[in-house]
Parts: C-alpha cells; sequence; structure tokens
C-alpha cells in the first residue's frame, strides 16, 4: 500500500474515533446532566439529604407553597392538605400531600417533582418524601403522602436568592409503567403509617 | 508532442460505461454531479410542501388542507427536505465532491468509494423520508421532533421511526462525506499549496466538514435515545419513568445549531471565490477570513440554547447564551466587511454569479439583524415561536444560503457542462426570484412581530394582509425557481461552448486551469505550486 | 431620548390603523400591524423599549452596509474602474472592523442583560395562578382562592358572537385583577405547549412533569389575547388564551360567582375526555 494510502488510512481511522467519541459523549450526557442538575439545583432540582444534619434555625422565615399535579393517565386525586406553610430558614418542616386511587383496581404511581423559581432549588432540602419509591394504591384506597424539608439559611447570603418570600414544591404523579400490581403487595397504607410514625417521632424529638 | 497530449486527453476523458458509471462511481466529478442533481429534485419536493403551505395560509379560513396533522407533516418534511436534502447535498456533496479536489490539485478524493457509498446512502435517506410523511399518520412534530409530541404516546405507529432512520442514514452519508473531505484536505494538497495557501473554499468546506464530524454523532445519540423511547421501553426524556424532555433539546440543539453553520460555511466559501473573480481582486484580509470562519465554527458549538430561552433556563444561563450568541456577530461582521474591501478598488463585472455573490451579502446582513434581536433573551421573549423566527431563518437558509448555491451554479456550470448559461434569461431569474423571495419572507417579520405563532394552518383574521402578501411573493418565487430549471435546460442543451478560463484574470484558483467541461481525469499528477504567489 | 423618538414611528404608524379607542384595552394584533403589540406589564414595557432600541441599531447597520454597497458598485465597476487595485490588507481597518462591532454587541448586551434580570427578579405575589396545557386547550386554578378550576376552550367560528375574535375566543376567559403581581405556575398534562400573551411578554414552556414559575402583573383592565407557542399536535393553532383584566372589586366579585359555577371537581378527568373525543376529528 502506498505512503499516502496508508497515511489516508491511518487519519480516517481516528476520525472515525473522534464520531464514535462523540456518540458515546452524548450517551453520557444522560447521567451526566441528572448530575449536574443535582449538584447545581438547576431546573429546581431539590437537594436530596436523607440524613443530612439541618444547619442551625434562623429566626428569618420563608414561605412555602405546595402544588399538585396527578397525570390524566393516572386514575388518583392528589392534592397538598395545606397550601403553604411559613418556615424558618434550618428549620425541618412536615407536611402532608394526599392521594385517593379512584378507580376500581390496584395502580402504581411515581412522582416528579422540582421547586420554583428554579435558582432556590440548591437551597431546598428534602429530608424524606414518597417520591423516592413507587406507591401502589388498592382500589379506593386514601394515603396521606408526606414530605420532610428544610431551607438552608444560605438561601439569604447568595444575593440572586435572596429576595425570593415564596418557594412552590410541585409534584406531578405519573401511572408507572408496571401496571400488572396484585393485592398481594404490601400493604402501602401500613408502610406510610410507620413511617409517619418515626418521622413524627423525629419531629417531637427535635424539639 | 501533440500526439502525447491529445493521448493524454483522451485517456483523461476515458469514463465507464453508462451504468458502471453512475451507480458505481468513484468519481468525484460524476459524485458531484449526482449530488447537485438530487439536490435539484429534492428543491423540487421541498418546494412544493412550501407552496402548498402558503397556499393554505393566503387567507384566513381553511381552504385546501383541512387535515391538520398532514399539515404539521408538511411543516416537518418541509424543513428536513430542505436543510437535508438541497442545501446539505448541492453545498458539501455538489460542489464539495467536484470543486475542493480541483482546488487543490488532487485527483480525486480520499476514499473514492466511500464517497460512493456517501451518496447512495444520502438517496436511501431521502427515499425513507418521504416514506415516513406516507406511512401512518407522518411525523407532524416541526423537524425539532420535541418529544413528548414525538414520543410513541403521542405519535404511535411507525412514521416518526422512519423519519429517524431517514436522519441516521442521512447522518451516516454526511459524517462518511465530511471524514472524506477532512483527510483529503489535509493530505492531498498539491505540493507548495499549504494550508494558508489554499482557496477560502476550500477552508469553508474543510470547516463545515469538522463541524459536520463533531455534531452529527451527537443527533445520531439523541435520534437513538428517541427511537428506543418509542420502541423498546427505555425513558430518556419520559418524565413518567424519570426522563427528561429538555435532554432532547440540549441535545438537538447541540447538533441543531453547528448545523445552521454548516448550512452558510460552504455559502461563505462559494461567495468569496466569486466575489474575488469578479472584483478581479485577491481577497482582502485571507488569513483573517479563514480565522474568522474558524472563529464561527468553533464558538458555534457553545451557543446552544439560544433556541430554548423559553423552558425555563435560570436565568444565568440565559445570560451566558445570549453573550455568547452575540459574540458570532464578530467574525462574522469581520467577513462582510472584507467582502466590501475586497470589491473596494477593485473593477467589478456584474456577471450573474456576481449578483447572486452581492444579493447574497446584503440579505444575509439583514437576516444577521434580525438574529442579534432574537439572541437577546429579553428580546426574545415576544418573538420565540413566532413568524419573527421564520422571517430570520429563511433570510439566512432560505435566501442568503440558496443565493450562494445559485452564485455557485452560475460561477462554475461552465466548467462541469463546457456551456454557458443564456445571459438575458438568467439575468430574468435572478431578479425574479430576489423580488419573489423577498415579498414572501420581509412581511413575515412583521406578522411575527405582531404575534403570529409559527406551525399553525390558520390564523386570527388581524395577520391576514401580510400572509396573503407572503403568498404572493411564494407565487413570483416558484416562478423564478421555474425560470431557473429552464436556463438549465437551455444551458446543458443549447448553451455556448466556453474555454477553459471563462471569466478572465480575477479566477486565479486551479480549476480554471483544466480544460471546461473538467476531463474525467485531472491532475493525475499534482501541479507543482511551490513559489506560485500565495493565496494572501 | 433618541430611544423615545424612535418609539413613537412605529407607535404612529399604529396608531394610523387603531380604531376608536374603547373604555377597555383590548390587546390583540391589528391588521397590517408593523410592531409589537403595545406592552401592559414592568415587563413588557422593557422588552418592548429593548426592542425599538434594537431596531434602531440594526436599520442603521443594514443601511451602513446598503449605502457602501451602493458605493462601491457606482466607484468601481469596471467601467468606473478598468484597472484593479491590489490591495489585500489595512491592518488600522481590521483592527476598527473587529473592535466596533465587539463595542456595538457591548453597547447592545449591557441593557439587555438588565432588562432579562429584571424580568427575572422575583417580586412578592399576591395571588397564584396555575396553567395547565392539554391537548387542545388550557385548564385554569386558582389555589388561593378555593380551588376554582375550569377548562378555558376556543369557540368555533359557527358560535362565535358579535365582537368574538375568531380563533382567539374562549367559553372560559382566566380573569385576573389589575395592579396585581400574580405568580403564574406552568404545567402541561400532556405534550409540551407554550403559555404566551404578547402584550404581557409572557411566554414559558408548559413540561409534563415539571413546573414553570413567572410572574405578570397587568397594568389596566381589558382583554389580553394569546396563542399557544409550541407544536403540540393537531390543534396546535387552536388553543388560544384570553385573560380578562379586571380591577380589584371586580376581581373579588368575580372570584365569588366563579366559587358557584365552577365548584372544584376533584381533578376528575371528565373535560379531557370530552375534548379528546372532539379533537380525534382532525378538523375543527
Amino acid at each position: 500500500m502506498s505512503k499516502r494510502v496508508q497515511k489516508n488510512g491511518r487519519f480516517a481511522f481516528i476520525l472515525f474515533a473522534l464520531v464514535g467519541g462523540m456518540i458515546g459523549l452524548s450517551f453520557a450526557s444522560v447521567p451526566l446532566y441528572r448530575l449536574f442538575c443535582q449538584v447545581t439545583g438547576y431546573g429546581g432540582t431539590p437537594q436530596i439529604q436523607a440524613e443530612a444534619e439541618p444547619p442551625s434555625v434562623s429566626e428569618r422565615v420563608i414561605k412555602v407553597q405546595f402544588d399538585a399535579n396527578t397525570n390524566p393517565k393516572l386514575p388518583w386525586r392528589f392534592k397538598p392538605l395545606q397550601r403553604e406553610v411559613t418556615v424558618k430558614l434550618g428549620e425541618e418542616a412536615l407536611v402532608f400531600f394526599e392521594a385517593e386511587n379512584l378507580s376500581d383496581k390496584s395502580t402504581m404511581g411515581r412522582a416528579t417533582f422540582n421547586v420554583t423559581p428554579y435558582k432556590v432549588g440548591l437551597y431546598f432540602n428534602k429530608v424524606d418524601c414518597f417520591c423516592f419509591d413507587e406507591q401502589v394504591l388498592k382500589a379506593g384506597q386514601v394515603v396521606p403522602m408526606p414530605v420532610q424539608f428544610f431551607v438552608d439559611p444560605e438561601i439569604f447570603d447568595d444575593p440572586t436568592t435572596k429576595e425570593v418570600k415564596t418557594i412552590t414544591l410541585s409534584y406531578t404523579f405519573f401511572q408507572a409503567e408496571d401496571e400488572t400490581v396484585s393485592d398481594n403487595v404490601t400493604d402501602r397504607s401500613t408502610e406510610v403509617e410507620v413511617s409517619l410514625r418515626a418521622v413524627a417521632r423525629d419531629v417531637v424529638n427535635t424539639f | 508532442m501533440a500526439n502525447e497530449a491529445a493521448a493524454h486527453d483522451h485517456h483523461d476523458d476515458h469514463k465507464p460505461a453508462f451504468w458502471t458509471r453512475w451507480l458505481c462511481s468513484t468519481n468525484h466529478k460524476d459524485i458531484g454531479t449526482l449530488y447537485l442533481a438530487t439536490s435539484m429534485i429534492a428543491a423540487i419536493v421541498g418546494g412544493l410542501m412550501s407552496w402548498y403551505l402558503r397556499l393554505e395560509l393566503a387567507e384566513p379560513g381553511i381552504q385546501f388542507i383541512d387535515d391538520f396533522q398532514f399539515y404539521n407533516v408538511l411543516v416537518t418534511a418541509h424543513g428536513f427536505v430542505m436543510v437535508f436534502f438541497v442545501v446539505m447535498p448541492a453545498m458539501i456533496g455538489g460542489f464539495g465532491n467536484w470543486f475542493v479536489p480541483l482546488m487543490i490539485g488532487a485527483p480525486d478524493m480520499a476514499f473514492p468509494r466511500m464517497n460512493n457509498i456517501s451518496f447512495w446512502l444520502l438517496a436511501a435517506g431521502l427515499i425513507l423520508l418521504i416514506m415516513s410523511a406516507l406511512i401512518g399518520d407522518g411525523p407532524g412534530t416541526g423537524w425539532t421532533v420535541y418529544p413528548p409530541l414525538s414520543s410513541s404516546d403521542f405519535h404511535p405507529g411507525p412514521s416518526v421511526d422512519f423519519g429517524i432512520l431517514a436522519l441516521h442514514v442521512a447522518g451516516a452519508s454526511s459524517i462518511l462525506g465530511a471524514i472524506n473531505l477532512i483527510v483529503t484536505i489535509f493530505n492531498m494538497r498539491a505540493p507548495g499549496m499549504t494550508i494558508h495557501r489554499m482557496p477560502l473554499f476550500v477552508w469553508a468546506i474543510l470547516i463545515t466538514a469538522i463541524l459536520l464530524l463533531l455534531a452529527l454523532p451527537v443527533l445520531a445519540g439523541a435520534l437513538t435515545m428517541l427511537l428506543t423511547d418509542r420502541n423498546f421501553g427505555t425513558a430518556f426524556f419520559n418524565p413518567a419513568e424519570g426522563g427528561d424532555p429538555i435532554l432532547w433539546q440540549h441535545l438537538f440543539w447541540f447538533f441543531g445549531h453547528p448545523e445552521v453553520y454548516i448550512i452558510i460555511l460552504p455559502a461563505f466559501g462559494i461567495i468569496s471565490q466569486v466575489i474575488s473573480t469578479f472584483s478581479r481582486k485577491p481577497i482582502f484580509g485571507y488569513l483573517g477570513m479563514a480565522y474568522a470562519m474558524s472563529a464561527i465554527g468553533v464558538v458555534g458549538f457553545v451557543v446552544w440554547a439560544h433556541h430554548m430561552y423559553t423552558v425555563g433556563l435560570s436565568v444565568d444561563t440565559r445570560a451566558y447564551f445570549t453573550a455568547a450568541t452575540m459574540v458570532i456577530a464578530v467574525p462574522t461582521g469581520i467577513k462582510i466587511f472584507s467582502w466590501l474591501a475586497t470589491m473596494w478598488g477593485g473593477s467589478i463585472k456584474l456577471e450573474v454569479p456576481m449578483l447572486y455573490a452581492l444579493a447574497f451579502i446584503f440579505l444575509f446582513v439583514v437576516g444577521g439583524v434580525t438574529g442579534i434581536t432574537l439572541a437577546n433573551a429579553s428580546a426574545d421573549l415576544v418573538m420565540h415561536d413566532t413568524y419573527y423566527v421564520v422571517a430570520h431563518f429563511h433570510y439566512v437558509m432560505g435566501l442568503a444560503a440558496i443565493l450562494g448555491m445559485f452564485s455557485g451554479f452560475y460561477y462554475w456550470i461552465g466548467k462541469m457542462s463546457g456551456r454557458q448559461y443564456p445571459q438575458a434569461l438568467s439575468k430574468l431569474q435572478f431578479w425574479v426570484f430576489i423580488i419573489g423571495v423577498n415579498i414572501l419572507f420581509f412581511p413575515q417579520h412583521f406578522s411575527g412581530l405582531a404575534g403570529m405563532p409559527r406551525r399553525i394552518p390558520d390564523y386570527p383574521d388581524a395577520y391576514a394582509g401580510w400572509n396573503y402578501l407572503s403568498s404572493v411573493g411564494a407565487l413570483i418565487t416558484a416562478v423564478g425557481t421555474i425560470l431557473f430549471f429552464v436556463v438549465l435546460w437551455k444551458t446543458l442543451r443549447s448553451g455556448e461552448k466556453v474555454a477553459d478560463n471563462q471569466w478572465g484574470e480575477g479566477a486565479t484558483t486551479l480549476e480554471w486551469t483544466v480544460a471546461s467541461p473538467a476531463p474525467f481525469h485531472t491532475f493525475e499528477d499534482s501541479p507543482d505550486m511551490t513559489g506560485k504567489a500565495p493565496a494572501e | 431620548m433618541l430611544k423615545r423618538l424612535f418609539a413613537l414611528i412605529p407607535a404612529g404608524v399604529l396608531g394610523l390603523f387603531a380604531s376608536v379607542a374603547n373604555a377597555d384595552t383590548v390587546m390583540r394584533s391589528k391588521p397590517w400591524q408593523l410592531w409589537l403589540q403595545d406592552p401592559k406589564s414592568p415587563s413588557a414595557e422593557a422588552v418592548y423599549d429593548l426592542n425599538v432600541y434594537l431596531l434602531v441599531i440594526e436599520v442603521v447597520i443594514v443601511l451602513f452596509v446598503l449605502a457602501l454597497m451602493c458605493y462601491i458598485l457606482l466607484r468601481f465597476n469596471e467601467k468606473a474602474n478598468p484597472v484593479p487595485s491590489k490591495t489585500t490588507h489595512n491592518t488600522l481597518l481590521e483592527v476598527v472592523w473587529t473592535a466596533v462591532p465587539i463595542l456595538i454587541l457591548v453597547v447592545i448586551a449591557v441593557p439587555s442583560l438588565k432588562a432579562l434580570y429584571l424580568a427575572d427578579h422575583t417580586t412578592d405575589a399576591e395571588m397564584t395562578l396555575k396553567v395547565t396545557g392539554n391537548q387542545w386547550y388550557w385548564s385554569y386554578t386558582y389555589p388561593d382562592h378555593d380551588e376554582i378550576e375550569f377548562d378555558s376552550i376556543i369557540i368555533e367560528e359557527e358560535d362565535l358572537k358579535e365582537g368574538q375574535p375568531r380563533l382567539l375566543s374562549v367559553d372560559n376567559p382566566v380573569y385576573l385583577p389589575v395592579g396585581t403581581n400574580v405568580r403564574l405556575l406552568l404545567s402541561s398534562n400532556d405534550v409540551i405547549h407554550n403559555w404566551a400573551v404578547p402584550s404581557l411578554a409572557i411566554k414559558l414552556d408548559t413540561m409534563p412533569g415539571r413546573t414553570n414559575e413567572t410572574w405578570v402583573s397587568i397594568n389596566e383592565p381589558g382583554d389580553y389575547y394569546g396563542m399557544c407557542s409550541e407544536l403540540c399536535g393537531v390543534n396546535h393553532g387552536f388553543m388560544p388564551i384570553h385573560i380578562k383584566a379586571l380591577p380589584k372589586e371586580e376581581f373579588a366579585k368575580w372570584v365569588a360567582k366563579a366559587k358557584v359555577e365552577f365548584a372544584s371537581n376533584d381533578n376528575a378527568p371528565k373535560s379531557t375526555t370530552v375534548r379528546l373525543a372532539k379533537a380525534d376529528v382532525a378538523t375543527r
């Protein structure tokens, strides 16, 4: 093979590798994008702090309002049980949503969530919430769903977020794909009750 | 001596038999011709779609297209056809294949057989795209294919999948073509033709090819994710299963923005050649021009989210993209002023290619300034998804890029066919087309400013005036397009024979040193370019 | 100052076509409109002013290039200038035509970014309006007013009454109080839509599984129209937005009426199925 053909071949190989690299990068963007949002709070992605030590409680307060959406495919009624709470910064708060399965079969739901305005995502910390797992509701079942959170006092030190007086926490419940839910599934409401008691205990102990 | 020369010519012109020649070509000129022919066929298809749309939009109410899914399919197909099957094949596959080897003194492309595969993949892609519109309900998603609208929940059936396949195939065609062009330009220049001596058209094609190489794979990745979401249960873009529709937008526009520079850069290259030839002056500031194009290419990769200002990006993100997008105006301005400075002091001959190049410069500036408005996230708030955006991108793509193509056609048809275009008819074609496209697209700025959204088959009565005018412009443009095909026919059938260098001393690039029409094989022996006057 | 002066030109042209002023503002496009709809909220005013400013700069640039080209064609065509020069460099010129555009861009960027950050400034809202996009209509919820909830569906042409603009009229307009900071929460039940009202400079995507937020304060009472601004399927062009802005006292009266008329229907998907059936037929 002539030198020129060899040179051309080698160069082409490098370029093909570049193409492969770019395809790889585009698939890598999937976890990278999620990671980026989690780390920066962009897009109103709250921080998940399952075992966080909440920072010291400040005297400043902020209002948190609640919003609930249900995708039309899921035959549930899903609403917040309180329109809003006013919390001290750094103070852990416990709020409830309620979901009712309006249909006559068991269905499984999964929730997505975000906070608005988006820029407060970095300072909104969720300690515990129902959104981490799928929820199964039997026909006609009504279940309270707790959310435990705190707002980091550093929100007032950040020049872009210090003017925020109200945060909205919004959930959307979708029907989870694995529809074949048998009634042998663990009674979710008992689980919820148990975790509720545990949370209530924690809250009582904190104060 | 004469006998040797004659024998040499005969050898240069020895062509394979018809079917081998046109089905299994490994000749850059023939493949270039195939691309140009395909582009023209696709132009008729894409044009018919847009004229049908304008026919419906001429008056308020629904007159012709009462199937609104079909309307959305036409909008989608028109976009895909024009971008992927008209402009790209003509500029890169057509003029790129024909003239890059000639301009650098190479006998052919680095990989002649891969060149052939590239072409036939394109043809397959076009057929697949047309099939996607005819099978099932058709993809009514816009060329941007946003999920969830494009997901299987809202577009069940095979149409979108066919569309995805068409784009994969066309993308593969372009990626292979890009590799071919990059290797050819880097490795096969004639001795003495350094990178800084090659013509600006070759620079333009090189940068375009690099953009293709880096951007198209991202589209391929995103399309694959959409395909698996639709058919294999993945959830990249489905929020119900933990995915995010905005991820699609980021991936698509990461490809989509460099794509528009892929569309316009070859036109920049053609215009540089034409302006220089018909001013009989070398291009002003050659190095500035080459590096301006490189800067446009590089910066073009970091501005994609200006297509996403209303999805809910954080304010800092929008501020960054506003600033970065406006930065591109600087190298672009350098180019515009350099073209003007080339003409300054020149001896300008208003041949038809030059008319098109002059129209290009002015109309590209008009399209470019509306881009400045759109670049600003705050100003864009009232313009996003209105006809102002449609007007902007048609000015820079539908006018400027197409004018670049016409300029290249008229400039090089003599070299390709050996025959000259009919002067008076071609000038008429120029004027009819220019008047037509301006009446077609300028009023759309007004309807967009007034609030008319995109992609709708009917509109509130207040927008009727500008829409009617725009449709009249479409009619005139159609006449201008028909005239073009008449010009083409007359040129090929009965055009005057041309000399090797029909344009005189202004035409200084290597293609003008070979015969017209260019022989089947050229530069089998590389010309020696050492010591020749540098391009700058 | 110059900016104010130039703002008069489109306003003047608009004035030529404006119908006799009504007691209430009606904000939608007028026939042969050349410019933006009049701004009727603080953000809209900032956006409008910025656009006038940009237009002036852009027109100057285009005219400048046009003038240069005309001069070049007259002075350097082959008859007027048979011998071309050989100049291909002029460092000073190249520096100038790099530096001046940079300057122009800075001059544009400063007010532009100011306007951007201003619109983002979340003043505290007195009430919230929740907007949900559906194929192919909008649903509105008032979480601070006893969860009033209703759908806003386009009125078909044959059902239009006198004075109702075609393709912009809906059965239940959304009511908002004037001079009040309203928080807007936007989401979707299916595909991506976009809630847009040009005269108030509102335009934000509504996405499934995600809530977007912005705010508006409407300057004066009247009717404000917009259209869905993200391709969402066959009836994308037929899901308009109609806001009726009322003085605060009248808004309170409307709230009382609406609580009765639109008693909260507990999120049941009744209206969705009705609408889908209609939309299955591709014609309107």
